[in-house]
């Protein structure tokens, strides 16, 4: 049973960050909400790119992303967790990834978040390819 | 047993195909499925150190024993985010 509230999307449409942030919900205890955008870059390794092709397989990346927010659960007092994930072409200037943390205190909400983004690059099997502009 | 192969990412390069089969004696292990593999796709061996793998949809070492059907996966890195 799960008291942190976690909802997972891996998805080939456009991250509405709009849509998100108004789909936000808090209970009086949570006074932090951390949010981040990951924002594809203009240039790969030096060289100027039009957008990145990622490839998941998703359901492994589905599998780890829950054994992450089970982790980040007994780690830190989180009260909910949202992250979208692109799959596909994502265009320079895109979103290709966002993480909403919510928990009681700012420390714990940024703790929370950068773990789970490091973590997600370490073991979700989630792959790009620079599509040359 | 026979076991299932997928490879990801630019593995799929390196081996020409997103996957195939791989026919092995009753006990074998990950890491002999992998002897196997990187005979038939010797690209594969170069990247033997970064190389992850996977049983179904958990990570697994080396020394796992596969069984009949199971669905192996061999992939680079991941790069996520």
């Amino acid at each position: 049973m799960h008291g942190m509230k976690q909802q997972l999307t891996i998805t080939k449409e456009a991250i509405d960050e709009a849509a998100l942030l108004g789909g936000r919900a808090m209970s009086g205890g949570a006074g932090a909400a951390v949010y981040f955008a990951g924002v594809v870059r203009g240039t790969e390794d030096g060289a100027a790119i039009a957008a990145i092709e990622y490839e998941a397989f998703e359901k492994m990346a589905e599998r780890q992303f829950g054994l992450l927010f089970d982790e980040m659960e007994k780690r830190w007092p989180v009260e909910s967790v949202r992250l979208v994930h692109r799959v596909g072409m994502v265009k320079v200037n895109q979103a290709s990834l966002w993480v909403e943390v919510v928990a009681p205190h700012r420390a714990e909400a940024f703790a929370a978040c950068q773990w789970l983004i490091d973590e997600l690059k370490r073991v979700v099997p989630i792959w790009k390819k620079p599509v040359a502009g | 047993m026979n076991v299932r192969v997928n490879f990801y990412s630019y593995f799929k390069e390196l081996t020409g195909c997103g996957r195939t089969e791989e026919s092995l004696p009753e006990g074998g292990t990950l890491h002999d499925l992998y002897l196997r593999l990187i005979g038939r796709f010797p690209k594969l061996g170069a990247m033997e150190k970064s190389t992850l793998m996977a049983v179904g949809v958990d990570y697994q070492p080396r020394t796992h024993v596969l069984k009949d059907g199971d669905e192996v996966s061999l992939f680079p890195p991941v790069q996520g985010g």
